[in-house]
């Protein structure tokens, strides 16, 4: 949804849900967002705010109450028609005995005729954001660091609550977008139909990576890895076909783990990992700090994409088996350079994915009422105990002052405030 | 005319709470819903004068003023103060000790920096009598 001014109103979608029967209400998961997405309701949590897709909630849930979901059933959809794109994560699900090509022709036992692989788009994208921080380094003013936009998480947060850092994502195409590009492009080819038929189903290692609303133009879907490991790892066991579908060098073999993609790119680079450190790392970007880096590559998960959610095996044996793989396929890119060079030249590699900020301020008020508002959430948080327990539904005291003043919460829902012998008459 | 009003203090040399005070200054901005452009400039302003504090100064404190048309930062410490303010306005001159090199300051461009992202800034400061900084910023003032 976009308005006029050019941001985006209201809640994005997301794809995380609490199961009322299995939450009890504690506070845990309201106390780990990150978002400050989630309030308890009626002893159940429920993610009210801009949730992110980060899992923090899931993580810390003692009964498994809260869960990533997938944006469509993986039964549903012709299998053989359709492509299917796996992130380069599954590769690495099924232990050093199957390979990368190995995954690729068990999709295709399981029915999925036409696997594509993203580690080789995961080079091309390489190639073409070096053009690009090459092109950057000679204009005026650079927007450095230039900000990955691979991890969807990470450029919700940048959306939300670091607007101005939108213009220090790139315009380029991310791995993904590429492969469905490719994807779309051949297969229209070769069944006769137009790319907006050609459905493309992409594996996924986080909910973050579901598609979202603003990519729904078309009909591609999204599932979790989770969703397809059982049958996928009985069909892997029982390959007899031999052809080659994994294309890509060692390079995009290691985009799985942290550090992965900024290993690739010759450029002045760090790779941060986890949400605190990326909301750090994004806030010292804001005060200017890190203009000296050219690329920084972020990862809401911890150790990158191993760590998602959807992942069924050990993020730490994982990364292991990734960096295994970048020592066997060797560290270099497997691109027709002369050929991506002459994409490049005609804009190929340019997104139509907009980013806009999220605003979920109330785009009526003046600033002048919007001080205003501060300044009673001020002076509410003055009153309050401070304990930040959570019991009011809230998940600290300035956050349940904020939700007061906008009409959210109510402040006798304040437990403390009881005690300090009704102390909490406030005007 | 409303006028939001926050004080926080700054404790000379501590560098694992350095930059806590510009970062609540961004989320109190943030959330009146200031252009981001313009809160990145306090911010940056903001982070330099704290670091300042932190490194070169005593204990001091930063007081935030906004109002609607105008958003302004003091910044103010008990500190050694600044001998030659001019001087000290030159980019790239600092006296930043080698252990502050050494954590990656010292560069000599926080105060050009603010300068540069201000509307306006002032600069009191003498010998032994600490310094304070006034930062102004005029609202759809586009830097
Ligand atoms: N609050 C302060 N107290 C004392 N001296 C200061 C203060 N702020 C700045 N200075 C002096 O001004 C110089 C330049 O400051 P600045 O431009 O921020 O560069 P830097 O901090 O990298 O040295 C500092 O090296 C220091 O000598
Ligand atoms: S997924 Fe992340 S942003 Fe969403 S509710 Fe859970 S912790 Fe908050
Ligand atoms: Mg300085």
């Amino acid at each position: 949804m976009s308005t006029d001014d050019g941001t985006s109103a209201g809640r994005p979608v997301h794809y995380v849900e609490v199961d009322e029967d299995l939450c009890n209400g504690c506070v845990l998961c309201m106390k780990a967002c990150p978002m400050k997405a989630i309030r308890l309701r009626d002893h159940v949590a429920r993610i009210e705010g801009v949730c992110i897709d980060c899992m923090e909630c899931a993580r810390v849930c003692p009964r498994g109450a809260i869960r990533g979901v997938s944006s469509v059933d993986v039964s549903l959809g012709d299998r053989s028609e359709d492509a299917v794109c796996p992130s380069t994560v599954l590769y690495s699900q099924f232990g050093e005995d199957f390979l990368p090509n190995d995954v690729l022709l068990g999709l295709r036992s399981m029915g999925f005729r036409y696997p594509f692989d993203q580690a080789y788009t995961a080079e091309i994208y390489e190639f073409a954001m070096e053009l690009f921080i090459r092109e950057q380094r000679k204009s005026e003013n650079p927007p450095f660091p230039l900000i990955s936009a691979v991890c969807p998480a990470v450029v919700q947060i940048i959306a939300y609550r670091f607007p101005s850092l939108l213009r220090h994502i790139p315009p380029l195409a991310t791995p993904r977008e590429i492969v469905t590009r490719e994807a779309k492009q051949r297969l229209s080819a070769k069944h006769g139909r137009s790319p907006e038929e050609i459905q493309v189903l992409h594996v996924v290692p986080c909910p973050a990576m579901m598609i979202r609303e603003a990519d729904q133009t078309n009909r591609d879907r999204a599932v979790g890895i989770n969703a397809v490991y059982d049958e996928l790892k009985k069909s892997i066991q029982e390959i007899e076909e031999d052809r080659v579908l994994h294309y890509s060098g060692g390079i995009g073999l290691g985009w799985g783990i942290s550090g992965g993609e900024s290993a690739g790119i010759q450029a002045k680079s760090i790779a941060v990992s986890g949400i605190h450190e990326t909301i750090r790392y994004l806030e010292r970007v804001e005060m200017g700090l890190l203009s000296h880096i050219e690329f920084l590559e972020c990862r809401i998960c911890t150790e990158g994409c191993v760590g998602g959610s959807f992942n069924v095996a050990d993020r730490y044996q994982t990364k292991q088996l990734v960096q295994r793989y970048v020592r066997m396929f060797g560290e270099e890119r497997r691109v027709k350079q002369k050929y991506l060079m002459k994409l490049y030249r005609e804009g190929w590699f340019q997104t139509e994915r907009q980013v806009l900020p999220i605003r979920t301020e109330n785009i009526d008020m003046t600033i002048a009422e919007r001080i205003e508002q501060q300044k009673r959430v001020e002076s509410i948080l003055r009153e309050l105990p401070k304990k930040h327990c959570g019991m009011c539904g809230s998940p600290d005291c300035r956050t349940f002052a904020e939700d007061v003043v906008a009409g959210k919460a109510r402040l006798d829902n304040c437990t403390q405030l009881e005690h300090l012998g009704g102390k909490g008459v406030i005007t | 005319m409303p006028l939001l009003e926050r004080r926080f203090t700054i404790k000379a040399n501590d560098f694992v709470k350095a930059g806590e005070v510009s970062i609540e200054v961004q989320g109190i901005l943030k959330k009146i819903g200031f252009d981001p452009t313009l809160v990145r400039r306090v911010s940056i302003c903001a982070y330099e004068a704290e670091m300042n504090v932190v490194m070169h100064g005593g204990d001091g404190e930063m007081m935030l003023h906004v109002e609607p048309e105008e958003i302004d930062l003091v910044c103010s410490d008990q500190g050694g103060g600044i001998e030659d303010i001019e001087l000290a306005l030159l980019p790239g001159y600092s006296t930043a000790r080698p252990e502050h090199q050494e954590m990656g300051f010292g560069a000599g461009m926080g105060l050009p920096n603010i300068k540069k992202n201000a509307s306006s800034l002032d600069v009191y400061s003498r010998k032994g009598e600490g310094t304070r900084l006034i930062m102004k910023f005029e609202v759809g003032d586009e830097h």
